[in-house]
């Protein structure tokens, strides 16, 4: 699905199905340097259980023109503006890793919007490490590889994947080159920059679901267990010996737990 | 870590996680036709294709992905699929990306089997091909036509063994908006990783070196993953909605993996050239060892190169490691670690020499196959390429008096003491011939 906003194309992945009127809402929101095909194991699963489904490339990433955007304020406005595009009311938020933080910025700014939210292989700050955000502007091919080797877990550096004949890193790597250029650079300096993640995850008031990787070298799982302990209503599920990938590393421990949550209280068309 | 594990060791372990329940150290054979869904809604998951598994070994199989995963892993692409046999890869390929009406511009030093399935074949399916010579890129470039979908080459040519200048025509291809489709079989990734020069959709004949042993037929097709198929409108089959599963867009749902995704839904579910459970664990076998047999492969390729250089019953010599080879110095650019081990030479006498030569071998054997553990000679012109036409055989480069060697793993001093046996029949033979 394509649309324009602020006179820029869009692309939004819906999962292969047709928005239905009374269907649910969920965002699914890619981390630095990803794209809507971080959720290629969601988007169909959860559009095929009856949920309308936007997995939004930002702007500069996989399919989408237009520069990447310089912060996660910014990036949380533009969710914003894509759900009033969209005329959504209200929507679950699902993020993963910088996505999560663009969740709870989003929570913070407009928590009327959020019916749940569900923060994946993310903590309050994501600090990047200097030399790979030099990297990621000097040798980009460099960067990615670093990102797409820390990112995957141990069964996937051994190349075992739930999709037949599919290589995680071989694909992490190939799905990140095809961004913009400065992506990769400009998302990693904007989870540098932002520091409101704590404050945002104290003041939610939605219920709050965090999954989080036991073997994660990207958003170590400390931080991860910090940040959701200051959530008001969270549930924390650690997933054992599994990397920053989560979604597509392990898509089994991630669709089976979001969508008991969220049908809790959802009622699915 | 935060690097792929190095060659060798991809060999021997990806694709594979022991499975928690029994702990099996070896890949198990999964000989099953079908697999038990946990419940209706995976199964409906699966068969839409939102979530990874298995429903019917046609499909997928967990023996053969453990093949694919580990072949993906060894070409740094992002995916492969396993198919019957080489053949059935090219073929399946072929079909997954042109339709009626369609093009393709071919190296004419192609394997027998590829050019009659080029030629002859897809021809009565609307699919017409122009073949060039492979050195000629300026010719490739031009036989690029509006309605072409891809070009296909050999790296190193069967049996000619003129190799393909991957990157200049990469860039023919990609400029044209086109991917580059190589037959790979005859360099295996541990000679050269395709996709590193540029090289979109590769074919293997896993038959060969990669199994090595001589014991099944299999083929697989790796997707490089560098390809934008959306880029233009000449694969609407990938890049917009598509029959089946209500429409998928390959492209905007599997990215980089969209001809694989297509590949597997289409090709798989609807030609159905599977690869047996049991001949993936075969190769599995082979593969686990492929870094070690390459590397003795050359080294007694390039003895027999000197020894047949200097023998004095050898009409001539062809390898791209020779300086003598047209491609000796892309060879030496793009194949550091050597050609193949695949050389063709003329016994002097022609023809009949040849013969007698091939007939008279005693360790050597004589059949129609390469890539083998064990050394293998045969003449082409009788056998793999009988059924092309003289016009074909000529720009394939071949000759009549032509062997195809496949140099094997044994003590390089046996493999020349079987090829005296062979001169020195073939001399006998030269004497009698001359006494008449």
């Amino acid at each position: 699905m394509e649309l324009t906003l602020s006179d820029e194309k869009v692309h939004l992945a819906t999962g292969g199905r047709a928005h239905k009127p009374d269907a649910p809402y969920v965002l699914f929101l890619h981390g630095s340097g990803q794209s809507h095909l971080t959720w290629v194991l969601q988007s169909r699963y959860f559009a095929y259980d009856g949920f309308n489904v936007i997995a939004p490339d930002f702007p500069g990433h996989g399919l989408s023109e237009g520069e990447p955007l310089n912060s996660v304020e910014e990036m949380a406005q533009w969710v914003l503006a894509l759900m009033d595009r969209l005329e959504i009311e209200t929507a679950h938020i699902i993020g993963h890793s910088q996505g999560g933080l663009v969740a709870l910025e989003l929570g913070a700014m407009a928590a009327e919007r959020v019916s749940k939210m569900v923060l994946i292989a993310c903590a309050a700050a994501i600090p990047v490490n200097e030399y790979l955000v030099n990297a990621s502007v000097e040798r980009p091919d460099k960067a990615i590889a670093m990102m797409t080797g820390w990112g995957h877990g141990a069964r996937a550096h051994k190349h075992e994947n739930s999709q037949p004949g599919f290589s995680h890193l071989g694909y992490g790597r190939q799905l990140m080159a095809a961004n913009h250029p400065i992506a990769l650079h400009t998302d990693l300096n904007a989870c540098n920059a932002y520091h409101g993640g704590m404050q945002a995850a104290q003041g939610l008031k939605m219920p709050v679901l965090v999954l989080l990787a036991g073997a994660d070298k990207m958003t170590p799982v400390k931080f991860g267990v910090q940040m959701a302990q200051s959530i008001a209503d969270h549930q924390l599920e650690i997933i054992d010996k599994a990397g920053h990938m989560l979604p597509s590393e392990h898509p089994d421990a991630v669709n089976r737990p979001v969508l008991n949550f969220l049908r809790k209280q959802t009622a699915i068309a | 870590m935060s690097d792929d594990y190095k060659f060798d060791t991809l060999s021997l372990h990806a694709g594979h996680w022991p499975d928690p329940e029994h702990g099996s150290r070896a890949v198990p054979i999964h000989q099953t036709t079908s697999y038990m869904f946990k419940d209706t809604r995976h199964a409906s998951a699966l068969y839409n294709m939102e979530v990874g598994g298995h429903l019917y070994s046609r499909i997928s199989n967990p023996t053969v992905a453990v093949l694919e995963q580990r072949l993906a892993a060894l070409e740094g692409a992002v995916a492969s699929t396993a198919t019957s046999s080489g053949m059935a890869a090219l073929t399946s390929a072929l079909l997954t990306l042109c339709s009626q009406g369609d093009h393709i511009v071919a190296s004419a030093q192609l394997y027998g089997a590829n050019v009659n399935l080029l030629k002859y074949t897809l021809p009565r399916f609307g699919i017409e091909t122009s073949f060039v010579s492979a050195s000629d890129t300026e010719a490739m470039k031009a036989a690029i036509r509006p309605n072409t979908k891809l070009i296909f080459g050999e790296i190193i040519g069967n049996p000619g063994l003129d190799i393909l200048d991957v990157e200049k025509v990469s860039e023919i291809a990609h400029e044209a908006g086109i991917p580059l489709m190589v037959d790979a079989t005859f360099n295996t990734p541990w000679l050269i990783r395709p996709a590193d020069y540029g090289v979109d959709i590769i074919i293997h004949s896993l038959t060969k070196w990669i199994g090595g042993h001589g014991v099944a037929i299999g083929g697989a097709v790796v997707d490089a993953g560098r390809f934008n198929w959306g880029q233009n409108d000449k694969f609407p089959t990938l890049a917009t909605p598509h029959y089946a599963m209500d429409g998928i867009n390959f492209h905007e749902e599997y990215g980089p993996a969209a001809f694989t995704a297509k590949f597997r839904a289409e090709a798989m579910y609807n030609f159905g050239p599977c690869l047996s459970p049991t001949n993936a664990f075969h190769i599995i076998q082979g593969m686990e060892t492929l870094g070690l047999r390459m590397q003795r492969h050359m080294e007694n390729t390039h003895q027999l190169l000197n020894y047949l250089e200097q023998h004095e019953q050898v009409a001539w010599v062809r390898h791209p490691d020779l300086p003598s080879h047209p491609d000796h110095e892309l060879a030496k650019r793009i194949l550091p670690k050597g050609a193949g081990s695949v050389i063709t030479f003329g016994v002097k006498g022609g023809r009949d020499a040849g013969r007698i030569f091939i007939e008279s071998v005693q360790l050597s054997s004589h059949l129609a196959n390469v890539g083998d553990a064990k050394t293998l000679v045969i003449h082409p012109a009788s056998t793999t390429h009988s059924h092309i036409d003289a016009e074909a055989m000529k720009s394939g480069g071949l000759s009549d008096d032509m062997i195809r060697l496949s140099v094997g793993l044994e003590d390089i001093n046996d493999i020349k003491a079987d090829f005296e046996i062979g001169f020195k029949a073939a001399s006998r033979h030269q004497k009698l011939k001359a006494a008449e």
